[in-house]
């Protein structure tokens, strides 16, 4: 059974034919051809297809796209604006915090979701807000490092 | 994963209607992060699924002095961890939800499938229980009340008939304090080894009344009488409590299992009960 | 020299690609046409199949095809060349006995639901010992026993070295299985085209290997294998190895005539994936009364599952650790790697060296103790020194062995005062250091209580452990070589193609710092080709921390050979002689001439358009002066350089739980010379996250040849909230033998973690923790075992 949706994604309205068996994730890389967002696991474990819905940070490959009709979802790809990338991306780049690069999307959905609530975490805040995103190369401490400091530069 | 039909009800009535109408052959959906786990493992194949999250009558949120508090069934563990109502009047409601998988998950994760879900270890359960918490539950033909410790009757398993929803948990006007103490070997992301709710009300430097909730023991949260009457009308000294914790554990008989040995669980049983109600002191 | 590129943090070059989401990992690859792969494997972990019936599965809609053992080509594969695509006898539950293609992977997953088996069991093997009893069945026939292997190597006497001993003692040891869990899972795309010239888009760290191995298994010529190596989500040695599900895509291509792509799920990457492979061993060692060492003595039983793998070789360096970690007179170490109807295992970072530095370092500290020795002294009078050879053959260029255990003492003395790091100092880079101890680099301030404010439950506890680790490369194949070049264009863009691979360790931006320094360009101006064995030269693989050391000499011999070619034309340009010039800031200058100088871009245009103009190509191939050891004796000089570090771990135990919680972990290591500290760094901190997990929480927990958590909710990794405070020290030795002196430190950071957290663990709570992971549950039942112990 396919049903017509639509999606906000990145500021575009995109309306499309869903299988409802479809996960959000399963829509954004194959349907809509946004592959920053990255199986992991596909269970919700990992973080790697964190997205953000509707202001809440999400792990896209647990939820039947059907169910988000006229969400708002912003991706990575939404995430640079002009060419230049976001502060985030930007600290994640600089302070080494990308090693293989499979985990940096989610990584970079969530702490945006963490500073956009918070703008001036602890970094305990921080480390437990990101749990939820798991990166086997950097022993996270390069990616905290990078947090840290857009907190402090927006401050 | 099978293919299946997917509705979007938009209220309770015609929610309750699908359900009726499938006959029981339709998968709820409101968070979706244990539902589709089960779907993609092959373990559930729905013929439909419904999803609930447009039914406005699922999403009260509300505390009355008199009667307490009502919470509806979609409300997500994010929003129990950031209510200000919650925080205030039952933390340790707002403390079991920050501890439960992930930022992203507890944004789609509701109370309601937590519960309904019906793991052995729930970590909503024991807290809610040891509250006194009341399930309301609704069909086309009818809305009955149950306390939560009677709602779960096995792994997966739970009192609700076919065609009846879990609409909202009712929780009494918080009387003592509540602790809840989960055991696991990471911070977060992580199901309980065991987990302990432990609720002691005092009154003139005597423990009036007194609960003990486990999860992850037993095929449904466990609450263990023997231990709560082991405190009740007692000074809470140190002897009293490690009896009270002793106890709890003696009442029990967990499996073994990859999370851990049978040994290992009862002999948590007895720390988190006992640092639980050293908690609420 | 003037824009110095060595030695800064540079970030790296395919960094920004990664942030934006746009880099195409293996799981990104659409092709035209595309098809998707299954795979079915076997339901029992020995058994024959005897009837297989895929006419339910062909008739699915949208099904292509489905492969069998019929469809395998006559050759076997793998290290031992036991293997083949489809098993006609499953060894294990992960055995590839069908495939199917279809249009979607939801349709090809519902086919392999109706294929039909029928099975004849085969009685299972699931332990070593059972394995090798008189009369166990044989799970490779051909192979005449289930026992692979046996490594057996010795140097000194033993009976001498215990003779000399005024202490001894003896442990043994239980290792268990763990997973790479790279973020991506495996996944492969194959193309054959109209000439029967397979492409495959691979997440392989061995191109060159896997194309020999490819043509091997699939009886095609090399010269029509082709890989390209997509941008790979995590390696760790999980791409040191053929497997099945690779010449199996090239079939599934083959037989339908399109592109097919198997990519795994995450319970297929724990069920069908390699794991390091779990030990039982036992280990001697001793000292004499002034704390030298006497001897070392350990043996082994390895369970390397039902197919051989390059991780089959991992005793060698379990051996290196035994021999040669700290001075050993005498020493044996002996290795049985035994076929099972087990998971297969493989090569996994440290490649055997994690495992061994548990069990010897461990020993260590219960030699310090019974010699009522400090036992950060008593390592750094046994320590390596440089310029040495150890009695194992290996050639110790430099050595900063005791200047990392120095380091990590002065961490472990602020843990002992309860100092903990504070955010509140930075360098002159902005880099934040711990105040109290100088040079180090903190990544963390979640800060303890002080100890004095600890519920009585709780007890903290401090130890170390030390690592020797290849830094030169390592030969275990007949050549460890690395080729290169560098090409200038006319606009003076240079291009270094080499046969190294970036796996996400950051090897592209620490070698185009080299070609960058070099010649005197900026890092802007650099292109690194790494991706595609039809372009670039061989390399034996990523492995064995060998890339920035081999690859990065062959890349500044190529980029040298470039400079002079550069030279040479400016030279007669401007005419004066070769070794006047000088490269910098993207300009040939002469010495001692201000102003005199012309850009490199006029030098590759002059160079280009005069009459029998020439490329600015620059070749290099660097290959070690090391030797293969000695197939009887072990002996050689592997490597032409080796990495040295220690750890100190802070650690707090609940007796009450027997829960662990690690609160610091100080690495210093010896790299030579950093290229790129952030990178060095960044090997550290991420080695340390797989250390602190095969040290208390990581276990692929398997009975009767099924895992039984092959997710990540159960095989659990540490998180962001779980790590302890890092603290990195590197420590700068130049060797000599290195590129700018460096030497490779990729597996160095999660080798000695596991013995640093025992040996904590000890010092808090009296408990020799001998089976890994520490968790929970055996922390505490060794504590109850203790106190049995007390009350008898």
């Amino acid at each position: 059974m396919k049903t017509l949706i639509t999606l906000n994604i990145n500021g575009d309205a995109r309306e499309i034919y869903i299988d409802a068996r479809r996960s959000l994730l399963d829509i954004l890389r194959d349907e809509l051809a946004l592959m920053g967002a990255h199986r992991g696991c596909d269970s919700g474990d990992c973080g790697a297809c964190t997205v953000i819905v509707n202001g809440q940070p999400v792990t896209s490959c647990m939820m039947l796209a059907a169910d988000w009709n006229g969400a708002e979802i912003l991706t990575v790809e939404g995430m640079a604006k002009d060419g230049q990338l976001h502060p985030i991306q930007r600290a994640l780049v600089e302070k080494g915090g990308i090693q293989c690069g499979f985990c940096t999307p989610g990584f970079v959905m969530n702490i945006k979701a963490l500073l956009d609530e918070n703008p001036k975490p602890t970094e305990a805040e921080a480390r437990a807000w990101l749990a939820g995103n798991l990166c086997r190369c950097t022993g996270y401490a390069k990616i905290i490092e990078a947090v840290m400091s857009v907190a402090e530069e927006s401050a | 994963m099978n293919s299946f039909d997917h509705f979007t009800p938009a209220t309770l009535t015609e929610a309750l209607s699908i359900l009726a109408e499938r006959n029981g052959n339709a998968s709820i959906i409101a968070g979706g992060t244990d539902l589709l786990l089960r779907v993609k493992n092959h373990i559930v194949k729905p013929a439909a699924v419904l999803n609930v999250k447009r039914v406005p009558e699922l999403r009260a949120l509300s505390f009355d002095s008199n009667e307490g508090l009502r919470v509806g069934a979609l409300t997500t563990l994010r929003d129990l961890t950031r209510s200000p109502l919650i925080r205030d009047c039952y933390p340790v409601l707002a403390s079991a939800a920050g501890l439960m998988a992930s930022e992203q998950i507890r944004s789609l994760a509701t109370l309601g499938g937590n519960l309904c879900n019906a793991s052995p270890s729930a970590d909503l359960a024991p807290p809610l229980i040891a509250l006194d918490a009341v399930a309301c539950l609704v069909s086309l033909s009818s809305e009955r009340q149950i306390p939560l410790a009677e709602f779960f009757t096995g792994p997966g398993r739970s009192v609700l008939q076919k065609g009846e929803l879990l609409k909202e948990i009712i929780v009494p006007p918080p009387q003592g304090k509540t602790a809840y103490l989960k055991h696991s070997p990471r911070a977060f992301m992580d199901i309980a080894i065991v987990g302990a709710a432990v609720r002691i009300q005092q009154q003139g430097g005597k423990c009036q009344q007194a609960r003990i909730v486990l999860g992850a023991v037993a095929p449904t949260p466990l609450r263990v009488r023997s231990g709560e009457e082991s405190l009740e009308g007692q000074t809470l000294t140190s002897e009293v409590i490690r009896q009270a914790a002793k106890i709890s554990a003696e009442s029990c008989s967990p499996i073994s299992d990859v999370r851990s040995a049978a040994w290992y669980r009862k002999r948590m049983v007895e720390v988190l009960v006992r640092r639980g109600i050293e908690a609420t002191l | 020299m003037t824009d110095a590129l060595i030695g800064q943090r540079v970030p790296k070059l395919d960094a920004p690609s990664k942030a934006a989401g746009k880099t195409i990992y293996g799981h990104d690859v659409r092709l035209p046409s595309m098809l998707h792969g299954r795979i079915l494997y076997s339901r029992y972990a020995h058994a024959k199949i005897i009837r297989m019936d895929t006419s339910r599965a062909e008739k699915l809609r949208g099904v292509k095809c489905v492969l069998t053992p019929k469809d395998n080509p006559p050759h076997r594969f793998g290290y031992g060349k036991d293997n083949k695509p489809f098993k006609d006898i499953a060894r294990s539950l992960r055995d590839e006995i069908a495939g199917v293609v279809a249009t979607d992977a939801d349709i090809a997953e519902e086919a392999l639901s109706l294929i039909e088996v029928d099975y004849e069991l085969l009685p299972n093997i699931f332990s070593p010992r059972e394995a090798l009893s008189e009369g166990a069945l044989l799970i490779h026939p051909e192979h005449k026993s289930n026992l692979f292997q046996r490594y057996n190597y010795s140097h000194g006497d033993l009976a001498q070295g215990e003779s000399e001993s005024a202490v001894v003692v003896e442990e043994k040891f239980l290792l268990p299985y763990v997973s790479h869990v790279c973020m991506e899972t495996s996944v492969v795309v194959a193309q054959f085209d109209h000439r029967d010239h397979l492409t495959l888009w691979s997440t392989t760290q061995i191109p060159f290997l896997l194309q020999r191995d490819l043509s091997e298994a699939l009886g095609i010529p090399g010269s029509n294998v082709r890989i390209i190596q997509t941008a790979v989500g995590g390696a760790f040695g999980r791409g040191l190895d053929i497997y099945p599900y690779e010449p199996i895509a090239a079939l599934m291509s083959r037989k339908t005539g399109q592109p097919v792509r198997v990519a795994f799920s995450r319970e297929e990457e724990f069920l069908a994936g390699p794991a390091r492979q779990p030990a039982e061993v036992t280990v001697r060692a001793g000292a004499k009364a002034d704390g030298t060492l006497t001897f070392r003595d350990a043996s082994c039983m390895l369970d390397i599952g039902a197919y051989v793998s390059w991780g089959t070789v991992t005793p060698l360096v379990m051996m290196e650790t035994t021999a040669s970690l700290y001075q050993v007179p005498h020493a044996r170490f002996t290795a049985d790697c035994v076929y099972t109807n087990n998971l297969i295992t493989g090569a996994m970072r440290g490649y055997g060296n994690p495992q061994s530095t548990f069990f010897i370092e461990t020993l260590m500290d219960r030699l310090a103790e019974a010699l009522k020795m400090d036992p950060v002294n008593f390592r750094i009078m046994n320590a390596n020194v440089p310029n040495s050879e150890t009695p194992q053959g290996l050639v110790i260029t430099s050595c900063g062995l005791k200047e990392c255990l120095e380091a990590v003492a002065a961490s472990a003395d602020s843990a002992r005062m309860n100092v903990y790091p504070e955010r509140s100092r930075r360098n002159e880079g902005g880099r934040l250091v711990l105040s109290e101890v100088e040079g180090m680099t903190v990544t963390a301030n979640i800060k303890p209580s002080p100890f004095n404010l600890q519920p009585p439950h709780i007890k903290r506890g401090i130890g170390f452990a030390s690592t020797l680790n290849v830094g030169g490369g390592a030969r275990i194949y007949r050549s460890d070589g690395c080729g290169a070049t560098v090409k200038v264009d006319d606009f003076g863009h240079v291009t270094l193609v080499t046969g190294s691979t970036e796996i996400g360790q950051g090897s592209e931006t620490a070698l185009a710092q080299i070609v960058a320094q070099t010649l005197g360009v900026k890092i802007e101006n650099i292109t690194v080709l790494n991706s595609d064995t039809d372009i670039k030269p061989w390399d034996v693989g990523v492995h064995a921390s060998r890339t920035t050391f081999i690859a990065g000499n062959a890349a500044y011999l190529a980029a040298v050979d470039a400079r002079n070619q550069i030279f040479e034309t400016a030279a007669q340009l401007l005419g004066v002689g070769v070794d006047q010039l000088s490269a910098s800031a993207g300009q040939v200058t002469v010495r001692d001439e201000a102003g005199k100088s012309i850009s490199l871009e006029q030098v590759a245009r002059r160079r280009h358009f005069k009459e029998g103009g020439k490329v600015i190509l620059g070749e290099g191939w660097y290959d070690p002066p090391t030797q293969l050891v000695d197939k009887d004796t072990y002996k050689g000089n592997i490597s032409a350089a080796y990495g040295f570090g220690a750890q100190m771990a802070e650690v707090e135990v609940d007796i009450e739980t027997g829960k662990v919680r690690v609160l610091r972990l100080a690495c210093a290591n010896d790299v030579g010379h950093a290229i790129n500290p952030m990178a060095v760094e960044g090997q550290i901190e991420g080695g340390a996250q797989m250390g602190l997990g095969y040290a208390l929480t990581e276990e692929l927990i398997v009975k009767d040849g099924k895992v039984l958590n092959p997710d990540l909710l159960d095989y659990r990794l540490f998180t962001s909230a779980d790590m302890p405070i890092i603290e990195t020290r590197i420590i700068e030795t130049d060797d000599p033998g290195g590129p700018f002196g460096a030497k490779g430190v990729g597996e160095m950071g999660g080798t000695p973690t596991a013995a640093a957290i025992a040996n904590a663990i000890y010092d808090a709570v009296g408990v020799r923790m001998t089976q890994l992971p520490m968790t929970p549950e055996r922390v505490l039942a060794a504590l109850d075992e203790k106190e049995k112990r007390a009350r008898v």
